[in-house]
């Protein structure tokens, strides 16, 4: 068996599958590196997403090898000998289902070294959602095989090819109110990332895993099958799989979309003072984000009880969390860049420093705009210009003639007034008039 | 050169003849190719013979276990072949070699005879050793490494036999196995039917009755899915007269034969 296996493993559509899998996929990846570069759960996630086409793609190779019996005219000779047609489908399934895991194994192996320096947190759960990928490819691949037996045409592939791409399309739509039910059947639903911290639950693992294993007995009973009555049975692991999944899935209010992982959302702290933590997902970048963070705490420094302690800012929008708000913490903003080091490193400061390092995003609409960036460029010590916070030419006039107000004041009281406007910020205050107003 | 004897191999047999049919009807398609057919093989090389359209091809066929009997019984080694019966045992003992052969073009000639010897259960133990033997005896020793589709016509036919003979079969089915054979390859073709005869029943099916007459030890000849005649090759020499068709005593034979056929039909 091992032996055949070997020669179907050789001689079969197995090697070709496997290069034109690999060679899209990493085209794929390498297309937008920025949107997997953040982490490992990242490119696991996104590799899934990319299953639009490799999924596709499995299930025409399927086709295509399915298409061998057919076309070299055996069905006579095989006929006449004693291995029961189950049997003899096992080395086919067995190398297209290998070469499809293996396929979806080395697009992964391929980004792997992208952002193996900078990459630190790996969880268990980033295997997991790979694993699952492999699963619905080799899933693919023998829905291809049972496809391609059954309409063996030159067509099928091309044809499965596309049918799959629209059907990984169409399940969203047709799933619109019950997204979890998307989650099942689409191995790709739901693996955009919309923040680093993103993860996928285990239950929904389970579940698509559940699934997958369903469909691809489905399809072996499909492929062996000899007469139309077996090829009916085959619809009942398919059956029985959905509902287990179904009854796994967390559906209606269990349901999170886009559930954020509170491990990696963790703050790790760099060696040596002041502190300067950042989340456990973006922890190999903590020797380029400390020096920044440090620079600003120095610049703080100058203020009436300046903040000790930098931390990174977690909040997400989707689900809607924010970090706690601390008196003596500055968040700190990190996005990572396609080379999975820390981007836009020159926004960082200024961002920083807004509002003299003060977080204001729970106050409502107390904050002014020039007001607000007349203090962390007094902190920075040069004049307004073009930043993070896209300031009109008339916004930058104003913050710039509020910062020249500051210039010209004693040291002091400058630092005076700017620490008023940290004061007013961290009570969500109104900051207007904070700076032109003596602080005493 | 030395094998292991099965106690299978070696145990008495219980049936009389390794192929008997009696009233044997099979269809090809909506028509009865074979209609009413009695015949009893055992050991030894059985060419059988017949015009086109004969029902050769539609016997084969049902001997290899491929179709259906229609009506009538066929037993094969003492197994009865039926819809309902398991035909496991009586398979591993075939082999078989269709008019169209049909093969995994990619696969080269050792991993198809390999394959082949996988479906046809082989233990797995004896399969190098008999996929190497039955290459060398067809002669394709040099091109056991080559791929399928690379082989000319008569490589391809004699990798058709390699296959059939790999597990050593009790039953063997040749169907036309000497078309695209060149001069030489058909005299090795008929020293190798010659060592089979020894110990399996073959039947080999050909138009050329010469093939039939140098290597067969049995002449089977049917017309419209019925037994002409059966008897030994120099019995059928002797069937023909001056007056018969043909370029040799055999031939002849076989003209006289199915021209008395077609009169006793006619009548």
């Amino acid at each position: 068996m091992s032996r055949i296996l070997r020669i179907e493993l050789r001689r079969s559509a197995a090697i070709g599958a496997v290069l034109i899998l690999v060679l899209a996929g990493a085209v794929l990846l390498y297309a937008a590196p920025k949107r997997w570069a953040p982490g490992w759960m990242s490119l696991a996630m996104i590799q899934r997403e990319y299953l639009v086409l490799l999924w596709p793609l499995a299930l025409a190779a399927g086709a295509w090898q399915a298409r061998r019996e057919h076309r070299s005219n055996v069905a006579e000779l095989f006929a006449s000998t004693a291995r029961p047609r189950a049997q003899r489908m096992v080395p086919a399934l067995g190398a297209m289902g290998v070469a499809a895991a293996c396929a979806y194994l080395a697009v992964a192996a391929v980004a792997a070294p992208w952002i193996i320096d900078t990459a630190r947190y790996l969880p268990a759960t980033a295997f997991v959602v790979v694993a699952v990928g492999a699963l619905a490819m080799v899933a693919a691949a023998w829905l291809g095989l049972a496809v391609g037996r059954l309409l063996p045409s030159l067509i099928t592939a091309p044809a499965l090819a596309v049918a799959g791409i629209g059907l990984l399309m169409v399940i969203p739509a047709a799933t619109r109110s019950r997204e979890w039910l998307a989650l099942v059947f689409s191995p790709m639903y739901g693996m955009g990332q919309y923040t680093d911290y993103q993860t996928v639950y285990g239950r929904v693992s389970a579940a698509q895993a559940v699934w997958l294993v369903a469909l691809a007995a489905a399809a072996a009973v499909l492929l062996a099958s000899g007469d139309w009555r077996t090829r009916v049975a085959a619809l009942l692991p398919a059956v029985l799989g959905a509902g287990l999944a179904i009854m796994i899935i967390p559906r209606n209010d269990e349901f999170v979309s886009n559930p954020v992982d509170p491990v990696a959302q963790e703050q790790v702290c760099a060696d040596g003072s002041p502190r300067v933590c950042v989340s456990r997902v973006h922890s190999g970048l903590l020797p380029e984000a400390a020096p920044l963070a440090r620079q600003a705490l120095e610049m703080l420094a100058k203020l009436p009880n300046p903040p000790t302690t930098v931390h990174e800012d977690t909040t997400t929008f989707y689900p809607d969390t924010s970090p706690p708000r601390q008196a003596d913490v500055v968040l700190m903003s990190i996005s990572v860049d396609k080379d999975g080091h820390l981007a836009r490193k020159a926004e960082i400061l200024p961002r920083m420093l807004f509002n003299a390092g003060a977080d204001m995003s729970g106050c409502d609409d107390s904050w002014n705009l020039a007001v607000s960036r007349a203090a962390g460029y007094w902190l920075m010590g040069r004049e307004p210009g073009p930043d993070y916070f896209q300031a009109s030419p008339e916004e930058n006039a104003e913050a710039a003639k509020l910062w020249q107000g500051l210039r010209s004041l004693p040291e002091q009281e400058a630092a005076a007034r700017v620490g008023a406007v940290r004061r007013a910020a961290l009570a969500c205050e109104k900051l207007d008039g904070l700076l032109t107003a003596s602080a005493r | 050169m030395m094998r292991t004897v099965s106690a299978a191999e070696t145990a008495p047999t219980t049936h009389p003849w390794v192929v008997h049919t009696e009233g044997l009807r099979v269809r090809a398609g909506r028509h009865l190719a074979v209609d009413g057919l009695d015949l009893a093989l055992g050991i030894g090389v059985h060419g059988l013979l017949g015009p086109n359209g004969a029902g050769k091809t539609t016997l084969m066929r049902a001997l290899a276990t491929v179709v259906k009997p229609a009506g009538g019984r066929l037993t094969l080694l003492g197994e009865q072949v039926d819809g309902r019966s398991d035909l496991r045992r009586v398979r591993r003992a075939l082999g078989y070699l269709p008019q169209q052969f049909g093969f995994y073009p990619r696969f080269t000639v050792r991993e198809f005879v390999e394959y082949m010897a996988w479906l046809k259960e082989m233990p797995k133990t004896a399969v190098p050793g008999a996929v190497q033997r039955a290459i060398d005896r067809v002669g394709l020793t040099a091109k056991a490494n080559a791929r399928m589709k690379t082989l000319s016509g008569g490589m391809l036919r004699r990798a058709g036999i390699a296959q059939a003979i790999v597990n050593d079969p009790e039953v063997l089915l040749l169907d036309e196995p000497t078309v695209g054979l060149d001069p030489e390859q058909r005299l090795d073709f008929r020293e190798m039917l010659r060592d089979l005869s020894v110990d399996s029943c073959v039947l080999v099916s050909t138009h050329l009755v010469e093939d039939v007459v140098a290597a067969c030890t049995d002449v089977v000849m049917i017309n419209e899915g019925r037994l002409v005649y059966q008897g030994t090759p120099n019995d059928l020499t002797a069937q023909g007269g001056q007056g018969d068709a043909g370029d040799s005593p055999a031939e002849r034979g076989y003209s006289a034969l199915l021209r008395r056929h077609r009169a006793g039909a006619g009548r």
